[in-house]
């Protein structure tokens, strides 16, 4: 059953959806469509998120399955990969079925309970519709000058509000200070809402949710460590509010990449337009390994999606990066569109920063494809990946999270917790405990004498993404 | 220029006030902090909070004071191969309806001598811990660990490893079979071993190991037994009795056979010929259902040859007067099976117990203990002959024979299958049948007729067959990859 437009047109649920459809035929937007020549058809698609969406279609049943988190049926990304399969223009490279495609049609109950295409759907949709839509606007002069000095004005304005808000935060943990940091676990869960309440309404929204998200970090860590815990938190928090007075500060006292990292902390968020059509951002081509992809509900009821990646081949630059998506908790949507091991080829374009680490994909050369294949880590051990750990924070104080990769160590354990350690016998050696959750998963790793290793160093404790083995590759998830 | 604050200095003079908070314990401001002291004292506390805050993050963390040494688990099996990983974990993680299919899975790693990898435990936790002893000694030492690492013990053994020393620490199971194992060998050495360690067992176990000495008893036996007749656990006294009641010169009767006896009327037929007649009266209350359950625990403790000589007949004879009794040949066959008397046992489900399967299956868990597969396999074979190809569609007996098992069943009863549709298309359309019971075929297909099955299971609705179909490619696997027993 070959794909055209009246079928296409027919399983529209919408003219909104073909119109969006539309938008999406542009072949820069799909770095891999494929076919398995027997009425299978799939690709990626680079949509709004940081990793693309993954669209599979039924050529035979007309069933299909996309990763976005949209609540339309059949979403945009489904009906655009149809209208380019119908268009014909774009050519459908012949291979075998990925693992991701063959686990959903394991997964399919029968052919999806969507309307035949010679049935009358009411929807109505059009493609000539939606090809007729591209209204042209001519740019008007004072129109787009009046947008920018509105901007202009919301920008100072906010600014404003920030720093109002930062002195806010200033009386606050002074209070906290007064009362001393010993019991502060204790109120920590309403003092920090009522302050995040506060960040919130003076625009700094990263600022909010790093003090929401507190009490969980504190209660988290052995009860022992909890006051230092609480000197640091507050410490680095109060921190980034006087670099963010400083900003006007020459770029000795405050490099441009610190200035950058700060305004995104406090709140101000870089859209990928505006990231994707900076000429100063740092872009890196390469081939990227995803390490872990890992997803948590914040407080302000989204879900964060963190998908990281490893460079493979080294080079000058960051050797890592992580792509992150927000979406509301509402949708059910709670995976990166990657799976840990799949690699591809592609730019990257870093975020701003003094140490360069969230990124957005501006081209893929290759759609992501699993690979079973070792990483080569750098030839250092668990002390010197510390080292630059350590190296890190000194061009970025606050620095959150942290890629460490070591060779040549193991995993130990004392009492319920876990430890990675270089393999030397050292009883003074460096251990970095596993974050407690892991344990279970872990623990199969204390049978080996070695390994080499890739986690997530927070400051406080590891999250062991990937391990090399004589028994083969571990990973998280 | 004054006194320098290194970030050990700092942190010992900054963190204490932190903690206390100002109005107790004010900051100590001097060295190179002193320019703070010229600032408002809640900015200068601000400060030295980051400061405080930075020295800390630079703080590297201390290990523990010691690691625990973990034990060394010298498990020889080979890994499950790699491409068969995902579909066990993803086979697992189905819900079922029945564990048929863990079984088969648990089997078959224990026939292959493969084990899952170690990196998978986790993933299938559940199936773990309820199948470690077929799983390796990584397995059992995974489930020890989860149930209690305190309790964790510092050795595992590969049930073919035992010895006299180290039988004693075992699991149960193994203990069992190294037992039952030595007891055909050197009966004398197997009661010696058991004596050695008795008291310090418990109930259960006394009762599982003193089975094991159920073969090959001798006058030798009678001093251990009698002494155990004064056991405190009444199955342990029970089975001690029994026993004794089959050594010849102990003087000691089995209840049971008494019991069994009360309830058999032998009679004569024949004008010319005479022939025994045998019925089994049964209890006046026991309903219909509850029949062979009851055969079975009247008869479990009574064997062929002790019931043949109490009715003073051979035991051919005993079968030939049962022939219009079908409860009497249920126990017979029950018996039979239980006594490894394999010829008899054809010649019951040969003559008038046809559906002696069916028969047993409703009885129960035969439990046949140390019977070699070989074996096993023949007395399937001799269940099954009657049936021909037409085997029935009793789901519960199929399930029954598959325990019975513990493996594939014979060739025979799979052959219809896979010859023909028309079997499974009445499994299917008469007894309306889904998904657990292509499960079942999968689980106790041999290996040699695995790929008709899959073409024949090609044929049906792909929801009937979301876990057959890669259970025969992971059993398959299993097979190919492994070394077998």
């Amino acid at each position: 059953m070959a794909l055209n437009h009246e079928k296409v047109e027919a399983l529209a649920p919408d003219q909104s959806s073909l119109d969006a459809a539309r938008k999406l035929l542009k072949p820069s937007s799909w770095p891999a469509v494929a076919s398995n020549g027997a009425g299978l058809i799939w690709g990626e698609c680079q949509g709004s998120g940081s990793t693309p969406y993954r669209v599979v279609v039924s050529e035979i049943d007309l069933g299909y399955k996309c990763t976005c988190p949209s609540r339309k049926f059949p979403c945009k990304h489904s009906l655009a990969l149809m209208w380019l399969r119908a268009d014909g223009k774009l050519a459908f490279a012949t291979d075998p079925v990925p693992s991701w495609v063959s686990e959903w049609l394991s997964r399919r109950r029968g052919p999806s309970g969507i309307p035949s295409p010679t049935e009358d759907t009411g929807s109505k949709a059009s493609i000539q519709a939606a090809v007729a839509a591209v209204s042209e606007t001519k740019p008007d002069p004072k129109a787009e000058a009046r947008a920018a000095a509105a901007r202009e004005r919301n920008r100072q304005e906010r600014e404003a509000s920030i720093l109002a808000g930062l002195d806010d935060l200033d009386l606050w943990i002074s209070d906290q200070l007064d009362r001393g940091l010993a019991g502060f676990a204790g109120h920590s869960a309403e003092a920090c809402r009522l302050i995040a309440k506060r960040l919130v309404d003076a625009k700094a929204s990263g600022l909010a949710t790093r003090l929401e998200s507190l009490p969980a970090r504190i209660f988290s860590l052995p009860e022992a460590s909890r006051p230092n815990a609480v000197i640091r938190e507050l410490g680095q928090i109060h921190l980034l509010a006087e670099a963010y007075r400083r900003q006007s500060e020459s770029d000795e006292i405050l490099p441009s990449g610190l200035k950058a990292s700060v305004r995104q902390t406090i709140g101000w968020s870089l859209t990928r337009e505006a990231l994707l059509s900076d000429p100063e951002a740092l872009r890196v081509s390469s081939t990227w390994r995803v390490i872990a992809t890992l997803s948590e509900v914040q407080p302000d009821r989204l879900r964060r999606i963190e998908t990281w990646l490893w460079r493979e081949g080294g080079g000058e630059g960051p050797h890592a990066g992580l792509l992150i998506d927000f979406l509301p908790v509402a949708t059910g949507a709670a995976s990166s569109g990657f799976s840990i091991g799949d690699r591809v080829k592609a730019e990257l374009v870093f975020y701003p920063g003094a140490v360069p680490l969230r990124a957005q994909i501006a081209q893929s050369f290759s759609g992501a494809a699993f690979s079973a294949e070792a990483l080569e880590l750098p030839k250092h051990n668990l002390q010197e990946a510390y080292r630059k750990y350590e190296e890190a924070m000194l061009h970025e104080p606050w620095l959150d999270t942290w890629v460490l990769s070591a060779r040549n160590a193991r995993l130990r354990r004392h009492g319920e917790q876990l430890f990675l350690c270089d393999r030397d016998e050292n009883p003074t050696s460096l251990a970095l405990s596993l974050k407690p959750a892991q344990t279970s998963f872990a623990s199969p790793l204390l049978g080996l004498e070695k390994l080499d290793a890739l986690g997530l160093w927070d400051g406080y404790s590891l999250t062991l993404c990937w391990a090399q083995t004589e028994w083969g590759r571990w990973v998280s998830a | 220029m004054g006194e320098r604050v290194n970030a050990k200095a700092l942190q010992a003079r900054a963190i204490p006030a932190l903690l206390a908070g100002a109005a107790r314990q004010p900051l100590n401001l001097s060295g190179d902090l002193a320019a703070l002291a010229n600032t408002a004292p809640a900015i200068a506390a601000l400060h030295t909070l980051s400061l405080t805050a930075q020295a800390l993050r630079f703080e590297r963390p201390l290990p523990p004071p010691s690691f625990h040494t973990e034990p060394e688990i010298y498990d020889d099996r080979p890994i499950l191969p790699e491409a068969s990983r995902r579909i066990l974990i993803r086979l697992l993680k189905e819900k079922k309806t029945s564990d048929d299919l863990d079984l088969a899975l648990a089997w078959g790693f224990a026939r292959s001598r493969l084990r899952p990898h170690p990196f998978d435990l986790p993933r299938i936790d559940s199936f773990v811990r309820t199948y470690a002893e077929h799983l390796g000694l990584t397995a059992q030492h995974w489930t020890a660990q989860q149930a209690d690492a305190a309790a964790a013990p510092k050795n595992y053994f590969d049930a073919e490893a035992l010895d006299d020393i180290s039988w004693s620490n075992a699991p149960l199971a193994q203990r069992v079979r190294f037992l039952g194992s030595r007891r055909k060998e050197d009966p004398t050495s197997a009661r010696a071993l058991l004596e050695a360690t008795w008291a310090q067992e418990t109930a259960d176990t006394r009762v599982c190991l003193l089975a094991a000495l159920e073969s090959g008893l001798t006058s030798g036996d009678q001093p251990f037994l009698e002494a155990i007749l004064k056991d405190r656990a009444p199955r342990v006294r029970s089975m001690a009795q029994r026993f004794l009641s089959r050594i010849t010169g102990s003087g000691m009767e089995n209840p049971a056979l008494k019991a069994c006896l009360e309830r058999i009327q032998l009679t004569t037929t024949g004008l010319i010929k005479k022939r025994g007649k045998l019925a089994l009266e049964l209890p006046a209350t026991l309903r219909e259902t509850e029949v062979n359950a009851w055969i079975r625990n009247c008869f479990s403790e009574v064997s062929l040859d002790e019931l043949a000589r109490s009715l003073n007949l051979t035991e051919s004879a005993m079968v030939d007067a049962a022939e219009k009794d079908k409860n009497l040949l249920v126990a017979l066959a029950w018996m039979a099976t239980a006594g490894r008397r394999l010829e008899l046992l054809k010649r019951i489900a040969a003559g008038q117990l046809n559906d002696a399967w069916e028969q047993l299956a409703l009885c129960g868990n035969p439990d046949l203990g140390m019977m070699p597969a070989a074996d096993r396999l023949r007395w399937a074979e001799i269940l099954l002959a009657p049936y021909g190809s037409n085997p029935p569609a009793s789901y519960a007996a199929w399930r029954w024979l598959h325990r019975a098992l513990e493996g594939p069943v014979p060739e025979m009863l799979i052959e219809p299958i896979v010859r023909s549709s028309r079997w499974l298309d009445d499994l299917l359309n008469e007894a309306k049948a889904g998904p657990e019971w292509m499960e079942l075929i999968a689980a106790v297909c041999p290996a040699s007729q695995r790929v008709r099955l899959r073409d024949r299971f090609k044929d049906l609705d792909p929801q009937l067959t979301l876990t057959a179909l890669p259970l025969l490619d992971i059993l398959d696997s299993l097979e190919k990859a492994g070394h077998h027993e």
